[in-house]
C-alpha cells in the first residue's frame, strides 16, 4: 500500500529513474497498465467530481466571496471587504438570533441526548418485545420536522390542543405553549427531540451492545447495582458514543429553522427567531444576499467549532 | 416488582412517541369541525370528507407527484454516481485519488444553510428555478453516499475483478456485473435513506420551487398550515404526507435500525 500511495502521487509525471522490469516492487502492475487504471478511475469519479466541484466547492468559495460584497437579487454588487461582518456586530436582530438559537441548544440537546440514553438502557436491559419498541421508538424519526410540526402544532393549541385538553382534566391551564416567550423554544425543543431521539438511542444502543458483557458481569459481582454500575462502569465505557451523539445533535440543534417556520414563524416577538431563520429572511425575504451569506458563515464557524471540539475530545474523525 | 418496571416504562414511553401519529389520524378522521377532543375520537363518526377536501382544494396530488420525482429521481441518480465513485476510490488507482475523497467528505463540515445563498444563485443564474433539475440536480453531491459505497467495496476482494479483467471484461461491464450486484444490499439501504431524505426534505425545495406547481408535500403542507385551511383538512394532508414514510418503515424496519446502528447514517 505504501508503495501504490506513492506512486500514485506521482502517477502523471515519468519516474525519474529508469526501474527495469524485474526490479519492480511486487504487486505494482506495469505503467501502460496503470495509466489505463488511472483514466477508467477518473472516469468513473467524474460524474460526482462535477458534481461536487459545481454544487458544493463552488458554493462554499462563493459563499465566502458574497460575504465580502452587497450582491442582490438584481446582479448588481460591489465588493465592500468586512462591512458585512461590521454591520453583523452592531445588529440586534442577528445577536438576538444567536442567543435564541443557543438557548434552543440548551433545551433540545438535554432532552434528546437523555431520552436517547434513557430509552436506549431501557431496551438494552430488556428483551420484551425488544424489536417492536425500537421501531416504535423509531418510527419519528422516519417522518419529516415539518410534519411533526404540524401535529405538535395541533397538541400544543391553547383552545383545542391534546395537550391543554390533558391539562384541563387536571383543572390546570389553558397553557398556550407556542404563545408564550418563556415556553415557545421547550415546546419547540419537545417537538425536535420528539421527532429525532430514534437516531440516537440506535448509536447508543449499539454502543451499550459493544460494552464486553465480562465487564458488566464483574460490577455485578462486585456488588456494584443499578445506579452505581451505571454511573462507574457503563456510562464511562459508553463516553465515546455518548460524546459523539452530544455534538451531532448540538450541531443539528444550531441549524434549527423548519420547525419554527411551520409552528411559530419565528414568534412571539422574535422569541423563536433562529439563526437559519434570520438567514433565510435577509436572503429570500430581503434578497440581501451578501449579508445573508455572512451570516451563514457564522452558522459553519460554530459548526466547526463544535466539530473540532469532538475530534479533541475522541481522537478520532468521524 | 424490579421486573415489572422495565416493560411498564418501555410501554409508556412508546404510548407517548405513538399518540401524535394517532391524533393525526383521528383528527384527520373526524367530521368537518371535529377537530375538539370528545368529536375528534368518536370512530362511529369516522369520515373520509377531509381526505375529499384536501385533495380536490389544494394542489396536493400535484405536490405528491414533486415529491416523488424528486426522491426517485434522486435514488436512481446517487445510486449509481456514488457507487461509480465509490469503485474508483476503492479499487483504482489515480492522481488525486486521496485528496479528492477527502475533500469530498470536508463538505460534510460545511452546514448546508450556510452555502444555501450562493446555492441559490448560482442555480437561478443557470435557470433552475421553479425547474425539476434545478430541485433535484443540487443535491445529488452526496458525500456520505460516497464515503459509504467507497467502504464498502473496498472489502470486496481484488480476485474478483482480476477474473473478470483476465476474462475480457471492459471496466464497465466490470461494474455492472461484478460491482453492482456485490454491493445490492447496500445499495437498496441507501437508497431508502436517500429516498426518505428526500421525501422529507424542506429547506431547498422551499427555496427553490418559488410557485404552488413546484412545491413538493413538505412545502405544500408548510402552505396549507400558513393559510386558513381547516385543522381536520392539514391532518388530512399530514397523513398522506406521511404514508409512504410508513410503508417504507413498515417494510424495512430492521433493516433501517440496523444500518443507522452500524454506520451512523444521518442527513
Amino acid at each position: 500500500m505504501t508503495a501504490g500511495t506513492a506512486g500514485e502521487r506521482t502517477a502523471p509525471t515519468p519516474e525519474p529513474v529508469a526501474v527495469p522490469g524485474p526490479a519492480r516492487p511486487a504487486g505494482r502492475p506495469p505503467r501502460p497498465v496503470r495509466r489505463r487504471e488511472a483514466r477508467v478511475g477518473l472516469l468513473f469519479v467524474a460524474p460526482m467530481l462535477l458534481l461536487f466541484t459545481v454544487f458544493r466547492f463552488g458554493p462554499t468559495i462563493g459563499a465566502a466571496f458574497l460575504s465580502l460584497t452587497d450582491y442582490r437579487l438584481s446582479g448588481d454588487w460591489r465588493f465592500i471587504g468586512v462591512e458585512n461582518y461590521a454591520r453583523l456586530l452592531d445588529d440586534d436582530l442577528f445577536w438576538s438570533s444567536l442567543g435564541v438559537t443557543a438557548l434552543y441548544t440548551l433545551f433540545f440537546v438535554p432532552l434528546t441526548v437523555g431520552l436517547s440514553l434513557g430509552t436506549a438502557l431501557l431496551l438494552h436491559r430488556t428483551l420484551w418485545l425488544r424489536g417492536f419498541f425500537r421501531g416504535v421508538f423509531f418510527l419519528p424519526y422516519v417522518t419529516s420536522i415539518v410534519l411533526a410540526a404540524v401535529i405538535w402544532k395541533w397538541i400544543y393549541d391553547v383552545e383545542d390542543g391534546l395537550l391543554n385538553a390533558a391539562l384541563g382534566v387536571l383543572s390546570l391551564g389553558p397553557v398556550d405553549f407556542l404563545g408564550d416567550e418563556r415556553l415557545v423554544l421547550p415546546a419547540i425543543a419537545a417537538t425536535s427531540a420528539w421527532k429525532g431521539f430514534g437516531y440516537s438511542m440506535l448509536i447508543l444502543l449499539a454502543g451499550l451492545q459493544s460494552i464486553p458483557r465480562e465487564v458488566s458481569e464483574a460490577a455485578v459481582i462486585d456488588g456494584a447495582t443499578g445506579w452505581r454500575r451505571l454511573r462507574w462502569v457503563t456510562l464511562p465505557l459508553l463516553r465515546p458514543v455518548l460524546f459523539f451523539v452530544l455534538v451531532v445533535e448540538a450541531i443539528g440543534a444550531f441549524q434549527v429553522f423548519d420547525a419554527m417556520y411551520v409552528m411559530t414563524a419565528g414568534g412571539p416577538v422574535r422569541a423563536s427567531y433562529s439563526l437559519v431563520y434570520l438567514l433565510y429572511d435577509t436572503g429570500f425575504k430581503f434578497f440581501d444576499f451578501g449579508y445573508a451569506s455572512a451570516l451563514g458563515l457564522v452558522l459553519f464557524l460554530v459548526v466547526l467549532v463544535f466539530s473540532l471540539i469532538q475530534r479533541r475530545l475522541i481522537g478520532r474523525d468521524d | 416488582m424490579a421486573r415489572l418496571r422495565l416493560p411498564v416504562l418501555l410501554a409508556l414511553v412508546g404510548l407517548v412517541t405513538m399518540t401524535p401519529f394517532a391524533v393525526m389520524v383521528l383528527v384527520a378522521f373526524a367530521p368537518p369541525g371535529g377537530r375538539t377532543l370528545p368529536g375528534a375520537f368518536d370512530l362511529t363518526r369516522a369520515t373520509w370528507e377531509n381526505f375529499s377536501a384536501v385533495l380536490s382544494g389544494a394542489d396536493i396530488t400535484r405536490w405528491a407527484a414533486n415529491s416523488l420525482v424528486y426522491s426517485l429521481v434522486s435514488v436512481v441518480l446517487i445510486l449509481l454516481f456514488s457507487s461509480m465513485a465509490g469503485y474508483a476510490f476503492a479499487k483504482k488507482r489515480f492522481p488525486g485519488r486521496e485528496v479528492l475523497f477527502w475533500s469530498f467528505l470536508a463538505t460534510l463540515m460545511v452546514p448546508f444553510q450556510a452555502t444555501l445563498v450562493p446555492y441559490f444563485v448560482l442555480v437561478s443564474r443557470l435557470g433552475g428555478v421553479d425547474t425539476y433539475w434545478g430541485l433535484i440536480v443540487p443535491t445529488l453531491a452526496n458525500s456520505q453516499a460516497v464515503f459509504l459505497m467507497r467502504q464498502f467495496i473496498a472489502q470486496l476482494p481484488d480476485e474478483l475483478f482480476e477474473a473478470a479483467r483476465i476474462d475480457g471484461a471492459s471496466e464497465w461491464r466490470i461494474y455492472t456485473t461484478v460491482v453492482v450486484p456485490l454491493i445490492t444490499p447496500v445499495l437498496a439501504t441507501l437508497g431508502v435513506f436517500v429516498f426518505l431524505w428526500h421525501w422529507n426534505d424542506f429547506l431547498w425545495p422551499l427555496v427553490i420551487g418559488q410557485s404552488s406547481r413546484m412545491h413538493t408535500l413538505t412545502v405544500g403542507l408548510a402552505t396549507l398550515e400558513g393559510e386558513n385551511v381547516a385543522v381536520n383538512q392539514i391532518m388530512a394532508g399530514a397523513t398522506i404526507t406521511v404514508l409512504p414514510c410508513l410503508l417504507v418503515f413498515g417494510l424495512l424496519q430492521r433493516y433501517l435500525t440496523d444500518s443507522i446502528a452500524t454506520t451512523g447514517l444521518k442527513n
